[in-house]
């Protein structure tokens, strides 16, 4: 009876929602492509009603009559509520999600995991959010998208180098960036020569400046040590893993084909301001060959008592010298020039890419070729570049797969060299009352005697560009092949066997020519290159086991070899016969060399997974390398990782939270080795007379054609350990109210122990250097992660993302005895590494200050710099490293127009500036306009009273420029400045054109800016433009290149 | 299927195992872009020509010559040399010659190995002694500019990381010892070649090196004059030294090797005419003055810098006209030891022989700038006489200033402190900041050891003890 009465009731209760069911049908589509969404789910929201769309992406379900709202979501797009009211057929169009909320991500060893089961920070770039607007490089294209990361690019050059470093610094002295992996392929990002102290030369690019931005179909950054702990010691810095566009998701069966092109104009992003009213000279008087514009007002040039007009039968006009070298009347009249303005030209950067993919029934097939053209605003600076790759993958049957990727690139560029050697050093300094432009370069008889305002220490800009040469020139080939073994063992087991095959092989050329005339000299040339081959051989055996509906468990083991063979030539050539064929076979004196090395990395691996209900994810690794440079007993080192991550969210409780989406805390630990990059016996080379206060090479061996040894002057410690990075992590992540808010915050803590650098030696040691352990450098960082879309509607939709970072490197301690290590500079200015200091800091001579921090001027009324202020010893005079940095993205979507853009705010940092400094010590900054009035020099006496010591005014004639050029510019902590600042990195508005207009393409159109430089804290320059391709990058200015802005447009079809 | 398994299984199994045993990994970083050995000639060869080139020629001569008054630094850091500001007490101003020398001491020491009993070359003693001489030399120019150094925890790089600082008189004492050991190996027999043309300053020839030998401890005994003054060992020394014609002299060919004066012109130009050199020569009428300088080129009116107050600006006063990219580089000169005896002679009142070395010095640096042996005695007998039976050692003081410019200046400034230490004031300087306790009486350490070694940082201090500490033998304590 019961029984019966049970029943019964279930009867009713069945018959009357039988009786109040609807049907609901409609289609999903997607809005990327439009085509139809097999899989989707629809749901009644709140219930366990639902169902899965077809292959159509057609779906037909029977709502409950108090049904309200109905849930669309399918992976990788933005889940969809839409009010039933009195709608049957409901058709529904999902946006992807950018935020690839429970995405699949590929991260160590190309193990795929689920975004929310890793337990540690990963972050995602899609290629929309890359090439947006029309970045040339990937460094360009990544400022502002990522947390954790300090981009910094060199300058605006064509191929500049650009530092990446995640997380701050674990090397002083060597290499910082991240392991770039292509495909699953290990491939080399850095420069193959630094560019050392970075005061002489041109800038040396980094080999990232191989690959084509518009070809990366995503990048996973994996920041922590912990999840890129599987990759061993090349991975201590971070791993950066691009995935290319490979045709995988397409719609099968039809070939997808994108065109695109970008064309960009680029000027110099900002220009100095200069003074306009004095003349070439020295206090007051017009002299016509010196570097110096502290002339006369150029007014009164025709005054001058020697070459002055107005005395010498030429009223109004006044004699130039080096208009008469050029054969041109010697007589003209005073003129003020913008030799800044008329040097510089307006860049072009046009990008054309093509990729043609398609999806089969067994695979993937894509193929796509690019080129890049760079015409830079430095007159004779560019680059070429192309890149072609092919790429494939087929399922052969059911446990067989073969796939391949193999890449192209061939870089060629054009440069000009900075600093001491710096071709901008007329542009940037001439003297206002010199007409750089109009003025010819080079005698009408000579085209290699330079015509110049001043001593030839510096070339002539526009000789320079000519005549000068600085190229690299690159063909590279990287790719791999992979045979994949994965049968079903059983209906919970797999065992997924794959070996993959790899190499990475370039040749670069440098050739760095100062042709005949240079410095006034007979000229040099440089050609030198590297033939890099790196065969990189990975094994790995993948076996899972769901253990039950709530248990699975994952191990990986593998095997991975990395071996690459390098040779380096240089052959050195001075001293030419003749202008004109500045080829080594003209010069006189020839050096050449020749160097190889090779190196091997082997490495044995595991990694276990658990996942535990969809909710708990632990993840252990564990790693054994052995390699070749290191001591015999020191070869070898082992190194582990865990994390865990909790979903919170799973929760029952939790999950009854309306507001509450998402919410996730992580948390690992990883330890990463680090071995040396060389590990070299005690040697006897060949020696070298450069350096100091030498431009070239006084002393060439051989000497009467004999040749001489010196000990090599860096030693090894036979007992070099590997270093060690420790680090902690934490984190969490947060969505709230259906995805639209979404936070993810990581706490990171890292220890880098027993680093292996060249830690200086006392020279009376009798070596300048020791390869050993020594050394501690901490890392506290905070990531913040912010996503929302404040306003979604069918056809408004506004995204914004702030990506916020600090980090605080601080250097512990050093080797004993060690207070510094020298990155690059000069000897003072330098810029180093200091215990106690943040990484990296400028040392320098500074201003005598009082306890107070006041400056001490002189007020001695008998010394000639009395009131003016003292130089002091040398000391820290700056830190490089920003207190924070945060990147913004925002889109607004509207019908076919999305209007996008990304801001970066860098706050904290500073830079030794040469160019500003000596643009006040040559007297030609617009700072020095003022020279008439008195001056009362802001700080104290030696008694600590206030300084009121007046000088300068018509009395003292003298004063200002002393002041000037004889004081402040000889302190080198004058030159420091504070370089915060705010870009816009880009802003694009693009319309997509109504499907309708093209029945068969999709056509894009956008234009673009590209780094808008909106506020500085830097006078006159643009901040982002330095010298260095090593860890002193961004600290230090002199004469370096200038950064750009770009404005462009660009054409997008899809069909 | 199986075979598939099978074919690549072994490749792969071979190359994750073999791949990377401690023998295999050893022969893949096998090292074999340079030697680990070579033989001490040619280690020699370089060392003598970084001591020329670098030791005798650069930066410590450009400072020197500023201190001296032969030049005026008129830029950069000779600017601030001169109006000293600065670079006289900054531990980074000599730091790249300090690094050369402990270099030089360091290779010199590998070479005295390998030829010392026990070496791979033992029973080399020609190289051996070549090798003390050198090292006595380098010795002998560190302390003299910078008093007290390391020397004997030094060149142990790895072992002992902050070498003590040894005394300036115990250094000395070793100069002296190396010296007459050097002269003895010299002497001895040996099975083995002679060094010939990898000795690029005699060419193998043990006599000339002897000669040198003899030439230095002259010079350092002259140097001990407020210590221990012996001067008569002085003519002894001098007298077994270089006759008429024979230098230490390192020559440039201008292609290969450039002359450090000539290139520091050509590749920084931070010198302008000294206006108180060209007074000396004034008021002596001295031919010279037609020679030593010229205007700065491209310019048509020479202009003389101020001693201690010029413009800094370039391409505005006169420059050196003695530079020559094939001028050699002097490590011991013939007029520098007749000099040396002159002054002896003179000390010990024997004015006849002071006369005739004094002379011979005259002529010696006549004709090292190009003037005649005529034109020397017609300014000896105008000039020269009439001031030297005035005052005998002040003329001879003041004609070996004149002809030590400008490449010996490490010379005059020794020669300079030296004086003050004895309160004899021939050479007058006209720097108007050397009266306030500006003039450098020592080199500053090299900051290579600032830095590193807390015994050479304690001794730096904050460096201001260059203006004011003189080394031992101009009667300092250190």
């Amino acid at each position: 009876m019961r029984k019966f009465a049970l029943m019964l009731v279930l009867l009713i209760f069945a018959g009357v929602q039988v009786m109040a069911q609807t049907t609901i049908t409609g289609v999903v589509t997607s809005a990327e492509d439009g085509q139809p969404i097999p899989g989707a789910a629809v749901q009644v929201k709140g219930t366990t009603t639902g169902v899965t769309t077809d292959i159509d992406g057609r779906y037909s379900l029977r709502v409950p009559a108090n049904a309200q709202v109905l849930q669309f979501s399918f992976v990788g797009m933005t889940t969809k509520d839409v009010t039933i009211g009195t709608q049957t057929v409901i058709n529904v169009v999902l946006e992807t999600d950018i935020m690839d909320i429970e995405g699949v991500v590929v991260t160590a060893m190309g193990i795929s995991r689920e975004k929310k089961a890793l337990g540690y920070a990963a972050q995602e770039v899609n290629n929309e959010a890359l090439t947006r607007a029309g970045a040339s490089t990937l460094s360009t294209a990544l400022q502002g998208k990522v947390t954790g990361v300090e981009i910094k690019p060199s300058s605006g050059m064509p191929g500049a180098s650009s530092q990446i470093i995640i997380r701050g610094a674990r090397s002083f002295s060597g290499n910082n960036s991240p392991l770039y992996v292509i495909d699953g392929m290990p491939i080399n990002s850095n420069p193959d020569f630094t560019t050392g102290n970075s005061v002489t030369g041109a800038d040396i690019a980094n080999r990232a400046v191989d690959l084509d931005p518009n070809d990366i179909e995503s990048i996973n950054i994996l920041k922590g040590q912990a999840a890129s702990a599987l990759y061993g010691i090349r991975a201590s810095n971070g791993v950066i893993i691009i995935t290319t566009k490979s045709g995988k998701g397409n719609a099968v069966g039809k070939p997808a084909v994108s065109l695109s092109n970008f064309t960009s104009w680029e000027n110099v992003s900002r220009t100095p301001e200069y003074q306009t009213t004095y003349a070439q000279g020295n206090y007051g008087s017009y002299v016509p060959n010196t570097s110096f514009s502290w002339g006369p007002k150029i007014s009164e040039l025709p005054n001058d008592p020697v070459r002055g007009g107005n005395n010498n039968g030429h009223p109004g006009l006044y004699f130039v010298p080096q208009r008469e070298q050029a054969g041109l009347d010697p007589w003209v009249a005073p003129a003020t020039y913008d030799n800044f303005g008329d040097f510089f030209q307006t860049g072009l950067t046009t990008t054309t890419s093509l990729n043609i993919s398609q999806a089969t029934e067994r695979g993937n097939i894509s193929f796509g070729l690019g080129n890049t053209t760079q015409d830079g605003i430095v007159p004779s600076t560019d680059m070429r570049r192309w890149n072609a790759k092919a790429l494939g993958e087929t399922r052969l049957n059911d446990n067989w797969t073969l796939g391949f990727s193999s890449n192209f690139a061939s870089t060629k560029i054009n440069k000009l060299p900075s600093a001491n050697d710096a071709a901008l050093n007329g542009a940037y300094a001439a003297p206002p009352s010199y007409d750089l432009k109009g003025i010819p370069y080079a005698y009408p008889t000579d085209p290699y005697r330079q015509i110049y305002f001043r001593s030839l220490t510096f070339d002539n800009p526009y000789w320079g560009a000519e005549h000068n040469q600085f190229t690299e020139n690159t063909d590279r080939f990287f790719g791999n092949g992979f045979v994949q073994f994965g049968p079903k063992l059983t209906e919970t087991m797999t065992l997924t066997t794959r070996y993959q095959l790899g190499m990475d092989s370039y040749t670069t050329h440098y050739q760095d020519i100062f042709e005949y005339g240079h410095r006034n000299a007979t000229g040099e040339v440089y050609n030198y290159g590297v033939s890099s081959a790196t065969i990189n051989s990975l094994l790995t055996i993948n076996y899972n086991w769901r253990i039950n509906q709530d248990l699975n468990f994952n191990l990986v083991v593998g095997n991975e070899l990395n071996h690459r063979n390098r040779k380096i030539y240089d052959d050195y050539g001075s001293d030419f016969n003749f202008g004109g064929w500045a080829h080594i076979a003209n010069a006189n004196i020839v050096t050449s060399n020749e160097e190889k090395y090779q190196d091997r990395n082997v490495g044995f691996f595991g990694n276990l997974s658990l996942d535990y209900l969809g909710m708990l994810y632990f993840n252990a690794t564990i790693r054994n390398d052995y390699v070749s440079t290191m001591p015999r007993e020191n070869n070898s080192f082992v190194y582990p990782s865990v994390s865990l991550g909790w979903v919170i969210s799973e929760l029952d409780a939790v999950q009854e939270l309306d507001w509450l989406s998402f919410a996730k805390v992580r948390a690992s630990y990883a330890q990463v080795g680090m071995a040396a990059e060389l590990f070299l016996p005690n040697y006897y080379g060949k020696p070298d007379y450069s350096g100091g206060f030498w431009g070239g090479y006084p002393i060439n061996y051989p000497i009467n054609g004999l040749s001489g040894y010196l000990s090599n002057n860096v030693q090894y410690d036979p007992e070099l350990t590997p270093q060690l990075t420790n680090s902690y992590e934490f984190g969490a992540e947060l969505r709230f109210a259906n995805n639209r808010l979404g936070l993810d915050y990581s706490y990171s803590y890292q220890l880098v122990e027993d680093q292996i650098f060249e830690v200086p030696l006392a020279a009376s040691t009798g070596a300048a250097a020791l390869v050993t352990n020594g050394g501690e450098i901490n890392t506290i960082a905070h990531e913040i992660i912010l996503n929302t879309t404040p306003v979604s509607t069918n056809r408004f939709r506004w995204d914004m993302n702030f990506n916020f970072t600090t980090i605080h490197n601080e250097v512990i301690a050093l080797a004993p005895g060690v207070e510094s290590i020298f990155l690059g500079g000069f000897v003072t200015p330098q810029v180093r590494a200091g215990i106690g200091n943040t990484f990296p800091v400028i040392y320098g001579s500074s201003f005598v200050r009082d306890d107070n921090g006041n400056i001490v001027v002189n007020d001695d009324p008998e010394a000639w710099d009395y009131g003016m202020p003292l130089i002091g010893e040398p000391k820290v005079i700056g830190e490089a490293s920003p207190d924070f940095i945060l990147g913004a993205t925002t889109t607004f979507a509207y019908a076919g127009f999305t209007l996008s853009g990304t801001f970066d705010w860098k706050s904290g940092g500073q830079m030794y500036h040469g160019t500003n400094g000596l643009l006040d010590l040559y007297g030609v900054s617009a700072n020095t306009e003022d020279r008439e009035s008195t001056f009362i020099y802001d700080g104290v006496k030696p008694d600590g009273t206030p300084n009121d010591i007046q000088r300068g005014g018509p009395d003292d004639p003298d004063a200002y420029q002393d002041l000037i050029t004889n004081v402040l510019t000889s302190i080198d902590e004058y030159y420091i400045q504070d370089n915060s600042f705010v870009k816009m990195r880009d802003l694009t508005l693009s319309y997509r054109l109504p499907k309708k207009v093209f029945n068969v393409v999709d056509l894009d159109l956008s234009v673009y800016a590209r780094n808008v430089l909106l506020w500085t804290e830097l006078p006159n320059f643009d901040p982002e433009a330095s010298q260095g391709n090593n860890n002193m990058g961004g600290a230090f200015e002199r004469f370096s290149m200038p950064q750009t802005t770009s404005y462009g447009f660009g054409i997008n079809l899809n069909f | 299927m199986k075979n598939i398994i099978r074919l690549l299984t072994l490749p792969v199994f071979l190359l994750m195992f073999a791949g990377c045993d401690k023998d295999t990994m050893e022969d893949i970083n096998e090292y074999k872009n340079n030697p680990s050995d070579v033989p001490s000639k040619l280690l020699v060869t370089d060392i003598i020509t970084r001591t020329a080139f670098t030791i005798s020629g650069s930066d410590l001569a450009f400072y020197a010559s500023v201190y001296s008054e032969y030049n005026v630094g008129i830029y950069n850091q000779m600017y601030n040399a001169e109006i000293r500001a600065g670079e006289p007490i900054s531990s980074t101003t000599y730091n790249n010659m300090w690094g050369a020398a402990y270099e030089n001491l360091y290779n010199l020491k590998i070479v005295m190995g390998k030829t010392s009993e026990g070496g791979a070359e033992a029973g080399n003693f020609q190289t051996l002694g070549i090798a003390q001489i050198l090292t006595a030399y380098n010795v002998g120019m560190l302390t003299d500019l910078f008093g007290d150094v390391p020397y004997s925890e030094a060149l142990q790089p790895g072992v002992i990381f902050q070498p003590v600082l040894d005394k300036q008189q115990d250094l000395y004492t070793e100069i002296f010892r190396l010296l007459n050991e050097g002269i003895a190996n010299l002497g001895r027999e040996t099975e083995y070649p002679s060094i010939g043309g990898q000795d690029l300053l005699f060419g193998g020839d043990s006599d000339m090196w002897i000669k040198f030998a003899n030439g230095l401890k002259a010079r350092h005994t002259a140097l001990l004059a407020l210590r221990n003054p012996n001067w008569q060992d002085v003519i002894t020394f001098a007298d077994l030294s270089f006759a008429e014609g024979e230098n230490a002299a390192f020559e440039y060919d201008g292609a290969q090797t450039a002359n450090p004066f000539y290139t520091f012109f050509t590749d920084r130009d931070y010198f302008g005419a000294s206006q108180s050199l060209h007074d000396k020569l004034i008021e002596r009428n001295d031919p010279r003055d037609e020679v030593f300088f010229m205007p700065y080129p491209g310019t048509e009116e020479l202009i003389f810098a101020p001693n201690g107050s010029p413009e800094q600006a370039q391409g505005v006063y006169g420059v050196s006209a003695l530079m020559s990219v094939t001028n050699p580089t002097y490590l011991l000169s013939y007029h520098e030891l007749q000099f040396l005896k002159a002054e002896a002679y003179a000390r010990l009142d024997q004015v006849a022989p002071a006369q005739t070395a004094m002379e011979n010095g005259i002529r010696a640096a006549f004709v090292k700038v190009g003037l005649t042996v005529e034109d020397a005695d017609a300014y000896i007998t105008a000039e020269v006489l009439p001031r030297f039976q005035a005052n005998a050692l002040s003329e001879i003081m003041n004609q070996k200033y004149l002809a030590l410019y400008e490449e010996e200046a490490v010379q005059t400034y020794n020669d300079i402190r030296r004086m003050i230490a004895l309160g004899e004031d021939f050479i007058s300087l006209s720097n108007p900041l050397n009266a306030q306790s500006r003039f450098p009486v020592r080199y500053s350490y090299g900051a290579d050891d600032v830095t590193t070694n807390l015994n050479v940082a304690g001794a730096y201090g904050d460096g201001s003890y260059v203006y004011n500490q003189p080394v031992w033998w101009a009667g300092g304590s250190r």
